[in-house]
């Protein structure tokens, strides 16, 4: 027995010895060899002026909430490896590799070499691209569909049960396609800015390039309303609410949200520092934006988008450069990316939690920080 | 006894900070921890992950090791004990079990393939005292002792196990 199950071969033996190696003597080279008592997450109060939107204002209460700086970058104690996601879902990542979904218990998978992806309406399925192909997914990889098109990027996809739309960027600009691969129009020509489903039916997508917004049903090619954002920049982002009654459009100077008939809960910039991403909360209540100073980034929130007054609360900071941030689908966590620290830090919404996950590139075998495409999906 | 002394002056020296005795001990336990959580999980990337995590455990609590225990039983036992976790995960997600997930390669060996599909189907639990007891040549009462069962309950899942076994193959 002891003979046959040592015979047993394990495909791709060799290839996991050399990942494992490679990750476990990184930690070993990283590790703190005199241990010590200490805090984790370690609190350190900062004494950092306000640098945030104009319109934000902190709040009494986010004077209290956690702040975290280190003098080396990256989160202290962070896991070596990425081995689960603090909240139900699933991650769709891209790194250099290509395009993998983490599940909750931090197994992943490489569906293929592709660039960029998101996920399906109720995340059943992919939407992917590589330079000069659009591609539908199965979540093991299994190819549904492809289309070829010259430098695809962005792709979107959204809709019901029963009737879905992607909408993606190529050379030509804006197109729209069926969710079966079929019916593939221009929308807009020689578009190359953001985009971002209304999510369900009707399909309704919004888009901005220089500093307008338009939202426009895309079946009765009716523009439902425009609007510019100030000041005039190009919007970085575009993200709607689960259910579809707010829009957050942010540019480097300022964020805006609105409701789905254009008016404006929340138009707050410009500040003094850029914003690198913002993310809107599935209920279209709070949001999250990084802003990144000449030594200091920070992830903050705006917990309770009101039209009067918001409050934007500092929930981590820390040097040089943060990333993207993504809310998890139950808006109890956000996923903050620190490349210079090759790290993932969730932090909890209300700021009572820190954890961070290291040395992602080695792991999704890129030169460079994975960037996660979404996550989806609690159930 | 050589062994044993080799070993513990192993991990003395990785508890020092010497990354060649560190990636020594690597080298020695690694193909038996990855091969253990595979033929309990039965999915080569997950016993990746499970075996990795088993030694970046190691890592973390290499200062509070105590020498005098040989140290491959105490990372096995981490190992075992996550794959069985994991396959209980998998199998409350209602998924399918896989037996693999990867392309057959050119030279098939048909023991070892007949071994994992009858592995395959038998309980998690099962499939952990059979790879504790003949794979990491454990004893019942080190079984016993790891997966925190009463020795009889490791016997009997050994003699079940082993019957299906014979009855599969």
């Amino acid at each position: 027995m002891k003979r046959e199950l040592e015979e047993v071969r394990i495909p791709r033996e060799t290839e996991a010895r050399e990942r494992a190696r490679a990750v476990v003597l990184s930690a070993f080279a990283e590790r703190e060899t005199v241990p010590r008592p200490s805090h984790w997450p370690r609190i350190a109060a900062i004494a950092v002026a306000l640098a945030a939107l104009g319109a934000a204002t902190l709040s009494s209460s986010g004077r209290a909430v956690l702040h975290e700086l280190r003098e080396a970058v990256g989160v202290k104690r962070a896991q070596p490896a990425l081995f689960s996601l603090p909240a139900p879902g699933r991650l769709l990542v891209s790194s250099d590799a290509g395009v993998w979904v983490v599940e909750q218990d931090g197994s992943k998978r490489l569906l293929g070499d592709y660039r960029e992806a998101s996920w399906s309406p109720f995340g059943r399925f992919v939407v992917a691209a590589r330079e000069n192909e659009l591609a539908a997914l199965e979540r093991d990889g299994d190819v549904r569909w492809t289309l070829a098109r010259p430098g695809v990027r962005s792709p979107r996809w959204t809709g019901t049960d029963v009737d879905t739309r992607i909408a993606y960027v190529d050379r030509t600009g804006l197109r729209v396609v069926a969710g079966d691969g079929t019916g593939d129009i221009l929308l807009v020509p020689g578009f190359r800015g953001a985009i971002a489903w209304k999510p369900g039916r009707p399909f309704t997508l919004a888009y901005a390039s220089s500093s307008r917004v338009t939202v426009r049903d895309v079946e009765a090619g009716q523009v439902l309303w425009r609007s510019r954002v100030r000041p005039a920049a190009a919007p970085i982002q575009l993200e709607w609410s689960r259910g579809g009654a707010r829009v957050l459009a942010a540019t480097p100077r300022s964020l805006r949200v609105y409701d789905s008939d254009g008016g404006t809960p929340l138009d707050a910039g410009p500040g003094m520092d850029r914003i690198e991403s913002a993310a809107l909360a599935a209920t279209g209540q709070a949001v999250a934006f990084v802003q990144v100073g000449d030594r200091l980034s920070s992830l903050w929130t705006i917990p309770r988008i009101r039209p009067d007054a918001n409050a934007a609360r500092r929930l981590f900071s820390g040097p040089a450069g943060f990333g993207q941030v993504s809310w998890a689908p139950s808006g109890e966590w956000l996923v903050l990316s620190w490349p210079d620290a090759d790290q993932w830090v969730f932090v909890r919404a209300d700021g009572r939690g820190v954890r961070a996950a290291g040395n992602l590139s080695e792991q999704f075998r890129s030169r460079s920080l994975p960037r996660i495409e979404g996550w989806c999906c609690a159930r | 006894m050589g062994a044993a002394r080799h070993e513990r002056a192993r991990v003395r020296g990785a508890q020092q900070g010497s990354e060649a005795d560190f990636e020594e001990l690597f080298e020695a336990h690694w193909p038996r921890a990855y091969r253990a959580a595979y033929l309990v999980t039965h999915d080569a990337a997950a016993a990746e992950d499970i075996a990795q995590e088993a030694f970046l455990a190691a890592i973390r609590n290499l200062d509070r090791f105590d020498r005098r225990r040989p140290f491959g039983p105490w990372l096995h036992r981490i190992v075992v004990n996550r794959a069985i976790d994991w396959t209980r995960a998998r199998r409350l997600r209602g998924e399918v079990e896989l037996v693999d997930v990867h392309p057959a390669t050119n030279d098939p060996d048909p023991l070892g393939d007949d071994l994992v599909a009858a592995l395959a189907r038998l309980p998690p639990e099962h499939r952990a005292v059979i790879v504790m007891r003949y794979l990491l040549e454990l004893t019942p009462g080190e079984i016993a002792d790891d997966l925190g069962l009463p020795r009889g309950t490791v016997n009997s899942r050994l003699r079940r196990g082993l019957d299906k076994l014979e009855r599969e193959l």
